[in-house]
């Protein structure tokens, strides 16, 4: 099977047009897999892998009943792609997620992401929790298979909204407290905090064994600002001041930016996490695969 | 400093504009939202600050140029003494005193003369001073000198006088001295700014050439004044009335004293209102023959003495006969001319009408004047009858008719007729465009022209003629010819409406009462003069004669070659010529009695009317002693500059706020 051109999923700006948040999750993931039976990803399908025994716990949905008519005995049947395992998405709703300068926030293009990442697990039957945080946490779901489970999760989503500042220690710890169990953790956040503190949260979840990947959103004014003239900047969260000149948002703005990034990538590389970053300006499919070529990587999946 | 137009001192509210602008762009520049500050380090201090810095230069500047503005509207000047400014180049100080009547209002007079000695000495070793008496006319009284002791002692010489001084004419005069000047001038103009001097037009005010004015105001506050404004009397019934004027803002109660030829024979108590007036009425004098000097005086008498007495001369009328000679004993044709001299009362004519035929058998020499209403009716005798009495100094007034049109000569006068000189086109009008208003007959007349003439008779003037009126056609309609002692007019019309419609025009009573006061000798004419006005010998008829003054010295000798005296003085000036007397009352301008003076400010601008030749206006104070020298051409280019560096800034103001690298 040879490479196929690049996948290029709806833009987030038609994406903002959307009204439902599951519409835009189903649109999303539907055109995402559809691109990926052409893909290297060829694993990623409802293709048949094996039968399981049924245990406790495990969704009756999956059994099949024809096995069970010939046997008496419950079998899951599995498909390839299925994991059995959680994933859990911190969602940042902080003041500075809602920037941006194109159609669509950090916020919104992080809701579409969170949802379409809740769809893809859902698909793949995995357990889906959600915690959306600012400097609190401001909503938890629990990871689960029930029935209801995702609807719940996109509409815990969809009622994000800006809020103050950001506390990455905050969901990490809400985290630990109330999951031991190995899984997925995709961090959805612009990150504007301290590599160190960053790493100093990730890190026990990796002891925990967990998988954390780190979708950075940045919008392209962030990354390359094209400032014409000077401005006086207000910081979403603080409502502080500064006034900057164009030459310094082209130039050192830049640098430091970056720098700031390669500081969280190396943070994540330390903490065994994976770091993504997003352009908010981009469709989604960049980190729909980020996000399949790590689990793939984590053997939960290929 | 001080501020010639200080009201465009209001154009510094535009200042608020920019402060309002910059207020504005301070309060919203450019403020965007963004993620964080997390790395936007609080740098560029040094680019802010230069914002900033030239943000506050260009609202520096923008500012200085509408302060800049409205200081150049304003004409600050700075101020400095006359001695001062004239160190630099020397001038000529012009002291113009007015020696109006005004002037002589209570110590006026004395502050003007300290004005003057205060602005003398205050001159440098290197200014000229020249000192002019400004009354009816401005008398140079010195040349311009160093001299200023001479100076000094002209003033003291100078008299406040009875006449009234007009300050446009005024100005006017000084063009010449200004216009004599070899170096910059000032004029330091000493009056008490009476507000009757003022001309109808500010601009008056205004010095022609280039000069700076300064005005010292020596009026007073106390300018309460009554005055005898005018004084009328009948020569013919000698009724008397006369009109007394209060410029008190109190009511007051005065006594007018009459005389008649120095002899008192009324008084009368007036009772004045403030700033009014009041009118008195006499009983008949008994005139005598000849000119009656009357006088009426106010008393007690008040600080302005020359308007308390007013003169009037009145002359009974005699008796006067003349004889209007139709041309025909039933014939119409007087009718107007003896209606129009029935209505001149004044002249007291007994008017005796007669038909040519009865022309013989009257005693011409008893006539003053004899009209005749055609001339081609005088036969051949009675021609020669009115030769002779013309040459004994009779006087005839003939107009040519129908039947004159028809001879070859006017009889009495042997004048050609030329039939081609007074020939018209069917129907064509003519009116009369020549009019000698010098002659004495015919002066102050107005609305000649409103005559048409449909006939008349074209006769040749002998060159000794004059030729009192003319028509379109350029033929002589008046012509008076001297024979003997006395004199023909030729009227080369009719005198009813036959020939032209004069005789219904409203001017041709006055035209008769004009001719037969003249040729009575003058007998009529007005014994009433103003002050400064001048007197006509030729006027009254008096050639020969001799005037005098109120004192009785001679005012012109004849033989000298001036026919005209200048009335110098208030009183009766006494003329004397012709075998008979005429006294003429001469009386100040009643203007003068009013001593309200104008307001400071008014003063301000005639002096702000003043200015040099490089521009420069200079300016007295209300002190009068000071001269403002005007800076606001170095402003002007001051502004200049500020406009230029406001751009300057304005740009690089912009680059900063895009970001342009400097």
């Amino acid at each position: 099977m040879s490479a196929s051109p690049r996948q290029q999923l709806l833009r987030p700006d038609v994406l903002a047009s959307l009204s439902n948040l599951d519409l835009v999750a189903r649109a999303v993931v539907e055109g995402f897999l559809t691109g990926l039976h052409r893909s290297p990803f060829f694993g990623f399908s409802q293709e048949f892998a094996e039968y399981r025994a049924y245990n406790e716990g495990d969704d009756p949905r999956f059994v099949d009943w024809n096995v069970y008519a010939r046997t008496e005995r419950t079998y899951i049947k599995r498909y390839v792609g299925e994991t059995n395992t959680h994933l859990v998405i911190l969602l940042d709703a902080s003041a500075s997620m809602g920037f941006g300068s194109g159609a669509v926030t950090k916020l919104q293009y992080a809701k579409f992401l969170a949802a379409t990442l809740a769809y893809l697990a859902s698909r793949q039957h995995d357990a889906v929790g959600l915690i959306v945080f600012d400097e609190a946490v401001r909503e938890h779901r629990p990871p689960s298979t029930r029935v209801g489970q995702l609807q719940a999760v996109l509409h815990a989503i969809d009622r994000a909204e800006p809020g103050t500042g950001t506390d990455l220690k905050v969901p990490f710890e809400q985290f630990q407290e109330l999951r031991r169990g190995r899984g997925l953790v995709a961090v959805i956040s612009d990150f504007y905090c301290d590599p160190d503190a960053l790493l100093k949260g990730v890190q026990p979840l990796a002891y925990q064994g967990q998988d954390v990947v780190l979708f950075q959103l940045l919008d392209p004014e962030e990354l390359e600002p094209k400032m014409k003239e000077s401005a006086l900047l207000e910081d979403l969260e603080t409502g502080e001041t500064m006034e900057v000149s164009p030459i310094y948002m082209s130039s050192r703005y830049r640098e430091r930016i970056r720098g700031h990034i390669d500081a969280l990538k190396k943070a994540a590389l330390r903490a065994g996490a994976d770091h993504v970053l997003v352009n908010i300006a981009e469709p989604l499919d960049d980190a729909l695969r980020s996000y399949l070529l790590f689990r793939q990587r984590r053997g939960l999946g290929a | 400093m001080t501020l010639l137009a200080p009201a465009f001192l209001a154009g510094l509210l535009a200042i608020g504009l920019p402060l309002w602008l910059h207020r504005l762009s301070s309060t919203n520049p450019n403020r965007r939202v963004f993620s964080s500050l997390m790395f936007l380090e609080p740098g560029e201090p040094r680019r802010v600050l230069a914002k900033k810095l030239q943000y506050l230069l260009l609202l520096a500047f923008r500012i200085a140029v509408l302060v800049l503005l409205a200081l150049v509207f304003a004409q600050p000047a700075w101020l400095r003494s006359p001695a001062a400014a004239a160190n630099e180049d020397g001038r000529l100080h012009v002291v113009v005193m007015d020696v109006s009547a005004s002037m002589s209002h209570e110590d006026r007079w004395a502050r003007a003369t300290d004005a003057a000695e205060d602005v003398i000495d205050g001159l440098s070793s290197g200014d000229l001073v020249q000192v002019v008496a400004a009354g009816r006319v401005a008398e140079l009284v010195t040349q311009a000198s160093n001299d200023f002791t001479a100076a000094r002692g002209a003033v003291a010489t100078i008299e406040p006088t009875a006449f009234r001084t007009d300050y446009g004419q005024l100005m006017r005069a000084l063009d010449g001295v200004v216009r004599a000047a070899d170096r910059p001038v000032v004029l330091h103009v000493v009056t008490d700014g009476q507000q009757t001097a003022m001309p109808s037009r500010f601009a008056e005010l205004a010095p022609n050439l280039p000069a700076t004015i300064s005005i010292h105001d020596v009026a007073d506050d106390a300018d309460r004044n009554w005055a005898i404004e005018s004084f009328t009397g009948s020569p013919l019934t000698g009724e008397l009335e006369a009109e007394v004027r209060s410029f008190s803002p109190e009511p007051a109660e005065r006594t007018v004293r009459l005389e008649l030829n120095g002899r008192r024979v009324a008084e009368a108590r007036v009772d004045l209102p403030a700033n009014g007036r009041a009118v008195v009425e006499f009983d008949p004098l008994d005139l005598v023959s000849g000119a009656n000097r009357v006088t009426l005086s106010l008393e007690p008498g008040d600080d302005l003495a020359v308007d308390d007495t007013r003169f009037l001369s009145l002359k009974r009328p005699e008796p006067r006969g003349v004889l209007i000679v139709s041309s025909g004993r039933r014939a119409n044709d007087d009718l107007f001319v003896r209606a129009a001299l029935e209505t001149i009362d004044t002249l007291a004519l007994e008017i005796e009408r007669i038909g040519v035929s009865a022309l013989a058998d009257r005693p011409l020499p008893e006539y003053d004047f004899v009209i005749l209403t055609d001339a081609g009716v005088v036969g051949p005798q009675d021609a020669e009858l009115l030769a002779e009495y013309v040459a004994g100094g009779g006087k005839v007034f003939a107009a040519l008719g129908p039947r004159a049109s028809s001879l070859g000569t006017v009889p009495l006068t042997g004048h050609a007729l030329d039939p081609a000189l007074g020939s018209l086109g069917q129907g064509t009008t003519v009116s009369i465009s020549g009019v000698d208003g010098s002659h004495p007959a015919l002066r102050g007349l107005e609305g000649l022209r409103s005559g048409k003439f449909l006939r008349y008779v074209g006769i040749v003037p002998a060159p000794d003629d004059d030729v009192l009126l003319e028509l379109d056609t350029g033929a002589p309609l008046l012509v008076e010819r001297q024979i003997g002692d006395g004199r023909v007019l030729v009227y080369t019309s009719t005198l009813d409406r036959e020939w032209n419609d004069l005789p219904v025009q409203p001017v041709f009573v006055p035209l008769l009462a004009g001719l037969a006061n003249h040729m009575l000798g003058g007998a009529g004419f007005t014994s009433e003069a103003a002050l400064g006005s001048t007197l006509s010998v030729r006027a009254l008829g008096m050639e020969g004669g001799q005037i005098f003054d109120p004192d009785g010295n001679p005012a012109l000798g004849l033989g000298g070659g001036t026919r005209d005296v200048v009335l110098e003085r208030v009183g009766f000036y006494e003329v004397v010529g012709g075998g008979r007397t005429e006294v003429v009352a001469v009386n100040p301008d009643p203007r003068e009695s009013d001593l309200t003076s104008v307001d400071d400010g008014t003063l301000q601008r005639w002096q702000g009317l003043g200015f040099e030749a490089d521009g420069r206006v200079d300016v007295a104070t209300e002190a009068g002693d000071a001269v403002a020298v005007p800076f606001g051409t170095w402003l002007l280019w001051v502004l200049v500059a500020a406009l230029l560096m406001e751009s300057l800034v304005g740009n690089w103001h912009l680059r900063v706020r895009r970001g342009i690298a400097t």
